[in-house]
């Protein structure tokens, strides 16, 4: 019995140190992060990038792994605070002079340097690299673009007599084509031409169209204009023979079972970002349907839309690891490569930060191309470092409060604007 | 000589009684106290979790106190919760106990029944009554329709009304009543019977014999779920993240909320350690003040 205890002790032991090699002790191991996790659709198509790199490798070895979009933020921040970040990993790209002032992040311009065929900036969008600019110098690449646009759904426009030369391009043409589309019956909305307020449309993406902001270049919260309360009015206004329950009820309805307003075919135009072409793909969904230039306030309106991405850095958690550096490096050389921009593009539907990249994903696709149109007028929200959240959990109570007219628009954007200005002086007594 | 060796045995006895407590005190030690303190430290600093962090001494408690209307808006919500969820749990739970502290038949599917949901995660449990309460098409209003069209009332708008919000979370709670009932009848089923019997001698009816029987002698489990109820309801957060996300209007935006919202939106590491520590003063304080209510309690077998 004791030597089948010992017999079996040493078995498990030798199975231990056999799972510990894993067969790459001679190469440098890279820890890579990303947002496709075991059982994700993109799980095997990420797989595979990674293990082209590590065939394609005689020095390093990267080891991938994958968290869920939500769970990946928390796990992030708590890896960069307590120095035990990833070698590379993706992370939000308009605060990224955070980490880099923070010196958290490699400066990517010197590696650039010593590299210089490495990357193609070129391809990527200026706007991008801006935000992951710090001092002058990259600390992060852009890697993800995204970009928000009018969907329009042709076969509705059809049963009313309208064909795609009525598609809307002004705030004005909007609400007459939007009136148009309305159904409802004994009170309960059926069918909605357009809301606002639906999909991922915001009131800062409505102000930048109007030339405004919520913060001056001093980041001092603005929002108290006339200009301001116009546009947070006709926010309110655009629906104004349906109350805000019966708004919220349908938009509320269709989002509790899973269904976007625009894919479920129950609103007719609606401001969505780029992903929603995803969802209608992935649904098997058969209506026609179109995407443009969100429409603006007038003539003399600001073309631009809410975009974002995803930047991919290179994490210094300070203990000198040079090895680790430059297999980061390597690895981020093909991350950033156009054949490995199409394939991450293929796997997960995201837009791409490589432009050329994208241009041939897109090739004969009209959606996708217009899309892409879109990305070059795509602005970031800039990071407010007393107001992270300022667009979000700051701004969304008093916002909601307006729409639901508990408060006028200009007592909603007063006490919003009173809230800023106390984070302001909050955060001012402790930096 | 004798009494060196025992001590030596008492202390080899000693070091082998920490060996073995070991795992538990360096879990203790690691996981418990160096958190605890580090959250003290950092309730003095601004600390936003990537730089390191720098004192800033009482700053953070000022500006809580004097300068953050958000921090007393959610304190006054938590405040709302503990007053209403509390009692109103303790009289469900009591009642439930009075309920099924009878001999029917399948009387231990019931206490099952009511039980179950305590197995149930508080984010599942949320998400189905997320379903439930839903003003449009929730079974809640579905049911209610009659009611509502005979008296001509709108329906209720439950989570998404401001005016509603925290009694239909506070509502949602008492789902979770079995849990204390299960104490309450423990309780009451050690209650000798002699007691009862006397009192019917005495031409005591039911309603007598729980008011002067029954609930006395249940004070000690009353006044446990109490307390514990009283610390639960101080830390109130996640049915709120989950089902309102702290709305409509910041109605639902309690206490352990806008900790959290500081520490994870607002990078502010320091300021939510600050906000820990007045919650642990304040939860503190009020046990303190509620534990005099132990004169009260009715301890059965105690010599008084």
């Amino acid at each position: 019995m004791k030597k089948i205890v010992i017999g079996l002790c040493l078995v498990l032991l030798g199975v231990f140190f056999i799972g510990c090699d894993g067969g790459t002790s001679d190469r440098v191991i890279i820890d890579f992060w990303h947002m496709s996790p075991v059982g994700s659709e993109s799980f095997s198509a990420t797989k595979q990038i990674i293990n082209e790199f590590n065939e394609s490798q005689e020095l390093y070895t990267v080891k991938g792994t994958g968290f869920g979009f939500w769970d990946y933020w928390d796990k992030i921040a708590v890896a960069i605070s307590s120095k035990t970040a990833p070698d590379i990993g993706f992370s939000t790209i308009d605060d990224v002079p955070i980490r880099a002032e923070a010196g958290v992040l490699y400066n990517i311009s010197d590696l650039i340097d010593a590299d210089p065929d490495g990357i193609d900036i070129e391809e990527l969008y200026q706007s991008q690299l801006d935000f992951a600019t710090y001092e002058g110098d990259l600390y992060a690449l852009p890697f993800t673009a995204t970009t928000r646009v009018l969907y329009y759904n042709l076969d509705m426009f059809a049963e009313v007599g309208l064909t795609e030369a009525d598609v809307p391009t002004t705030w004005e043409e909007l609400h007459t084509v939007a009136k148009q589309l309305d159904v409802d019956e004994d009170g309960v909305i059926q069918q909605l031409g357009f809301d606002p307020t639906y999909g991922n449309a915001t009131y800062h993406g409505y102000l930048w169209q109007c030339g405004l902001d919520f913060f001056d270049d001093d980041l001092n919260p603005t929002l108290n204009t006339q200009k301001h309360i116009d546009v947070l009015q006709w926010m309110i206004d655009f629906n104004s023979e349906y109350t805000r329950n019966q708004l919220v009820a349908f938009g509320d309805a269709n989002a509790m079972l899973g269904i976007n307003v625009f894919a479920g075919e129950r609103v007719a135009m609606i401001v969505e970002v780029d992903g929603l072409y995803q969802i209608i793909q992935n649904a098997g969904a058969t209506f026609n349907y179109g995407v443009t230039s969100i429409p603006l306030p007038d003539e003399d309106g600001v073309r631009v839309n809410w975009g974002s991405g995803f930047s991919v850095e290179l994490y210094d958690n300070r203990k000198n690891e040079e090895d680790q550096k430059a297999g980061a490096w390597e690895f981020l050389k093909y991350l950033m490569s156009k054949e490995v921009q199409k394939e991450f593009s293929t796997a997960n539907g995201w837009l791409m930060a490589h432009q050329e990249a994208m241009e041939e994903v897109a090739e004969g696709n009209t959606i996708m191309t217009r899309l892409l149109e879109e990305v070059a007028y795509a602005r970031d929200k800039r990071y407010v470092a007393y107001a992270p959240s300022w667009h979000g959990n700051d701004w969304q109570p008093y916002y909601n409060q307006a729409l639901n007219r508990e408060l006028t628009a200009e007592q909603a954007l007063a006490a919003a604007r009173a809230n800023y200005l106390q984070k302001k002086e909050n955060w001012e007594a402790t930096h | 000589m004798k009494t060196s060796s025992v001590t030596k045995l008492k202390k080899q006895e000693n070091y082998i009684g920490y060996l073995f407590a070991s795992p538990w005190l360096i879990g203790l030690i690691v996981l418990g106290i160096f958190p605890i303190f580090m959250s003290l430290y950092f309730s003095f600093t601004n600390y936003n979790m990537i730089s390191a962090p720098t004192w800033v001494g009482f700053t953070n408690y000022r500006i809580l106190f004097t300068n953050d209307d958000l921090f007393w808006k959610s304190l006054g919500n938590t405040v709302y919760h503990v007053m209403i969820a509390v009692p109103l749990g303790i009289i469900v739970g009591i009642a439930l106990a009075l309920l099924l502290n009878s001999k029917v038949k399948g009387m231990s599917i019931y206490r099952t029944m009511f039980y179950l949901p305590n197995v149930v995660s508080v984010v599942a449990m949320t998400l189905l009554w997320l379903w439930l309460f839903q003003p449009n098409f929730g079974l809640i209003n579905q049911l209610l329709s009659p009611f509502y069209k005979l008296f001509n009332l709108e329906p209720l708008g439950w989570y998404l009304d401001q005016n509603m919000s925290k009694m239909t979370l506070i509502l949602m709670g008492l789902w979770t009543a079995g849990g204390s009932m299960v104490i309450y009848l423990a309780q009451m089923q050690d209650i000798p019977v002699t007691l009862y019997e006397s009192a019917e001698i005495d031409g005591a009816g039911w309603f007598k014999k729980t008011i002067h029987i029954t609930l006395p002698l249940m004070t000690p489990s009353i006044f446990f779920n109490f307390i514990m109820g009283l610390i639960g309801s101080f830390q109130v957060f996640t049915i709120a993240y989950i089902m309102t996300n702290g709305g409509p209007s910041r109605s639902t935006y309690y206490y352990a909320y806008y900790l959290f919202d500081k520490m994870m939106n607002d990078n502010a590491m320091g300021m939510a350690s600050a906000m820990a520590w007045i919650l642990l003063v304040m939860v503190l304080i009020v046990t303190i003040v509620a534990l005099r209510l132990n004169k009260f309690v009715f301890y059965l077998g105690e010599e008084t």
